[in-house]
């Protein structure tokens, strides 16, 4: 199995599944307890069905769009994800460099291991930056100053990770970061020897943009469920987020919102933009899934915010619904992350060519000029009995 | 594979430990329920046709979990239900189980066919505590269970409504489950191949049931299936004047476990109770009745500002305690809960159990936005069919 024969999410997740060790794998895969939510963030897609209409002369549809304040080729990107030299060894310069190829927003997690400067220095395409309020609140800032002078775009703040989800394949694996051998884990580590070189002769693995004020992410072996339930503060209310916004002072987005009363709440702060998210089904399982609520929160905020759909999304048509039910755009992570396993920046740019194809194709089908024309109208949700 | 009690970390990893350390017949007892086991089945699963919404930004540094039932205050939103027959999960029974609900201030609810008796029971845990009361043939043991159980001190009595009759659980006739287990042919190989159990169950103490051997012989000396026990001891004819009578015979805090309509819960107040369990039983008597959870909204609506409401069964996650809790029950209960972990590590597996549903609570509940269990109510809950 190889890159070229990688044509959908499953394709990449089988490939990454290969090539990581298997508690780096589960780390990606995971959701919290029974997964119920990770499982339903994908079928929650399958219970409306799109209605195509026929001979609207569409030739090549126009899928670009404006987000943050810049326009973007396509209506899909790269959510922050923490980590990604665990992935690939390029990490955060693999994904930045082919988000720009693809005229499209990378995110940089405060848990990236590429720091704010050495990305800005490679990138000049859209780039979001993701922030958590951290107990220490000399991070946060720093944070916020250190992205306005590396020229990121937009910032978003993580609002539902005050406390770590209880994901029970990591207590499994044994996954730490950065990874601590068990004896369990070792065989598995043994049998991905690239893996492994790449791991110890590449740069020291740390958390580049908060190495300065916690050793938290280099020197111990933590696991991430530690290091959230130390570092971040259970406390952030609505004040530490306006302050954030206001510091920032450009585009702002909260992500994790799913309320429609929160959504409406997010306006009054100052931000621009919300994500409907629940962390890819990792933080509180029987949560909503983004496509489910993203209509509610649509109709009560649509007009006032940019509504970014996060989570669930695998296909073309999915991106196509959760625009017709109301979002601006979609961003993924495990998706995205699971084809940085699989090839690097080569990897993620062919799965970014897969979705701008998909995207295309679908929109020629619905008979969609662009994406303006994709509304409620377009889909029919399945009988509610 | 789960080996020991520090890989558990859910319901399913302390149900497989169990899985290697009970017989066969004692494990399905536990595990099994009636018919074709579809009300088991939809108890858990009827949590997943609603799903929770969170609100972020709340400030949720600390969560008090704490709730008021039978006007007793418990530290957690959950209790561990009556279950008949806990020396045969493990030794130590009931003692294990008492002591693990004191260590957590929850209420321990303690079954007539207990195998261990009221008055041990008191004089280990000061600790909320309740009876469960079958009503039998015999009025005698009625009456001697009542003034037990009251000289005992036991906080609430709960009747239970829903095994006028044996429930088909079709395992156990497979398995020849009987209390105490006979040895039969197709069960030997089982005991045989967990002689860590055979050896537990023969050497620490005799085993009996302390609340009916004075009255019955089912109790001790006779194999009897419990299935057999519910049909020829207890009395068919139980109606509502006699559970209204039990109700002011008893003088306290008074339930009714296994109410399932809202007319008999309505119908609950009347005859003076101050709680109910919407209960199937754990799926192990009726199979295609309503699970607790789907029914839990209409009784909520109907009586629940005139007696606590309790959600019982299907219950495996603190995310299914706070979609319960959201609904307006006042607390919720299992007997699975804590079963399998009883039969995976004793004491110290309960506590474990205990534990775990706790951390989830308390993450789930700053997941949620949520500092208390009154923050939750419908408005945190979108039902997916409507």
């Amino acid at each position: 199995m190889s890159l070229k024969n990688c044509y959908n999410f499953e394709d990449f997740r089988k490939l990454a599944k290969k090539k990581l060790p298997s508690p780096i794998f589960h780390y990606i895969d995971g959701g919290s307890d029974d997964e119920s939510t990770l499982r339903r963030n994908t079928d929650s897609f399958n219970e409306c069905d799109l209605v195509p209409n026929i001979l609207a002369s569409v030739g090549k549809p126009d899928l670009s769009t404006t987000l943050f304040g810049r326009k973007i080729d396509m209506p899909i990107f790269l959510s922050p994800a923490a980590m990604q030299r665990l992935y690939h060894p390029d990490g955060d310069k693999a994904s930045a460099r082919a988000a720009e190829k693809f005229g499209t927003f990378y995110s940089m997690s405060s848990m990236g291991n590429n720091s704010i400067e050495e990305i800005s220095n490679i990138s000049s395409g859209p780039k979001l930056f993701q922030l958590y309020v951290h107990k220490d609140r000399s991070i946060s800032d720093d944070l916020i100053d250190r992205s306005r002078r590396s020229g990121f775009d937009a910032m978003c703040l993580t609002v539902d990770t005050l406390v770590a989800g209880n994901r029970e394949k990591d207590h499994r694996t044994g996954f730490t970061t950065p990874p601590k051998l068990t004896l369990q884990s070792l065989i598995s580590f043994a049998m991905r020897p690239n893996w492994v070189f790449n791991y110890l002769t590449g740069k020291k693995f740390e958390l580049s943009n908060v190495k300065k004020k916690t050793d938290k992410g280099t020197s111990i072996a933590k696991s991430v469920i530690e290091y959230i339930n130390e570092q971040y503060d259970p406390a952030m209310g609505w004040k530490d987020a306006e302050y954030c916004a206001k510091k920032w002072n450009g585009p702002f987005a909260l992500k994790g919102v799913m309320s429609v009363e929160d959504a409406k709440r997010a306006i009054d702060i100052g931000c621009t933009a919300i994500m409907i998210s629940n962390h890819g089904g990792r933080q509180l399982d029987g949560s909503r899934s983004p496509f489910d609520q993203v209509k509610a929160i649509s109709d009560a905020v649509g007009d006032k915010l940019e509504i970014i759909l996060d989570g669930g999304v695998r296909r073309g048509t999915h991106v196509l619904k959760a625009l017709a039910a109301g979002a601006k755009a979609c961003s993924f992570g495990k998706m995205f992350l699971f084809s940085l396993a699989a090839g690097g920046q080569k990897g993620v740019e062919h799965l970014l060519q897969n979705m701008h194809d998909e995207i295309n194709r679908n929109m020629v089908l619905m008979g969609c000029k662009n994406l303006k024309e994709l509304n409620s109208s377009k889909l029919i949700y399945r009988s509610r009995s | 594979m789960i080996m020991r009690l520090k890989d558990c970390h859910n319901f399913s990893d302390f149900r497989k430990l169990a899985k290697l350390k009970l017989p066969s017949p004692i494990f399905h007892y536990i595990d099994g329920a009636a018919d074709d086991e579809i009300t088991y089945a939809r108890n858990t699963s009827a949590f997943d046709d609603v799903d929770l919404v969170p609100n972020v930004l709340r400030g949720v540094e600390n969560v008090d979990l704490s709730t008021t039932i039978f006007g007793k205050k418990l530290d957690l939103p959950f209790y561990l239900s009556p279950t008949a027959l806990q020396r045969l999960f493990h030794y130590d029974g009931e003692r294990a189980v008492g002591k693990a609900a004191k260590k957590f201030n929850t209420m321990f609810g303690v079954s007539a066919l207990a195998t261990v008796s009221v008055e041990e029971i008191s004089s280990m845990i000061d600790t909320p505590k309740m009876f469960q009361f079958y009503f039998h043939k015999d009025r005698g043991l009625n009456d001697s269970c009542l003034e037990r159980a009251k000289a005992a001190k036991f906080d609430v009595m709960a009747l239970t409504v829903d095994t006028i009759t044996g429930g088909n659980r079709e395992r156990d006739l497979r398995t020849g489950f009987t209390s105490p287990p006979k040895l039969t042919l197709s069960s030997l190989f089982s005991f045989a191949t967990k002689p860590m159990w055979g050896i537990n169950y023969l050497t620490k103490g005799k085993f009996e049931l302390p609340h009916l051997q004075d009255f019955v012989k089912e109790g001790t000396s006779t194999n009897s299936s419990i299935g057999n026990y519910f049909s020829t001891m207890l009395d068919q004819s139980m109606n509502w004047k006699d559970a209204e009578k039990l109700c002011s015979q008893w003088g306290g805090h008074f339930a009714l476990k296994g109410v399932m309509s809202v007319e008999d819960a309505k119908r609950a107040v009347d005859i003076g109770c101050t709680g109910i369990m919407v209960s199937n039983h754990g799926g192990r008597q009726l199979d295609g009745s309503r699970s607790p959870f789907d029914q839990l909204a209409e009784i909520v609506d109907a009586v629940g500002d005139k007696l606590d409401v309790i959600c019982e069964g299907g219950i495996h996650r603190g995310t299914h305690m706070l979609k319960a809790l959201s609904l307006g029950a006042k607390a919720c209960s299992g007997g699975r809960l804590y079963l399998y972990a009883l039969a995976a590590g004793g004491q110290a597996g309960v506590e474990r159990a205990i534990e775990k549903y706790k951390s989830e609570l308390v993450r789930d509940m700053k997941l949620m936005g949520c500092t208390k269990i009154s923050d939750l109510n419908r408005d945190n809950l979108r039902f997916r069919r409507t």
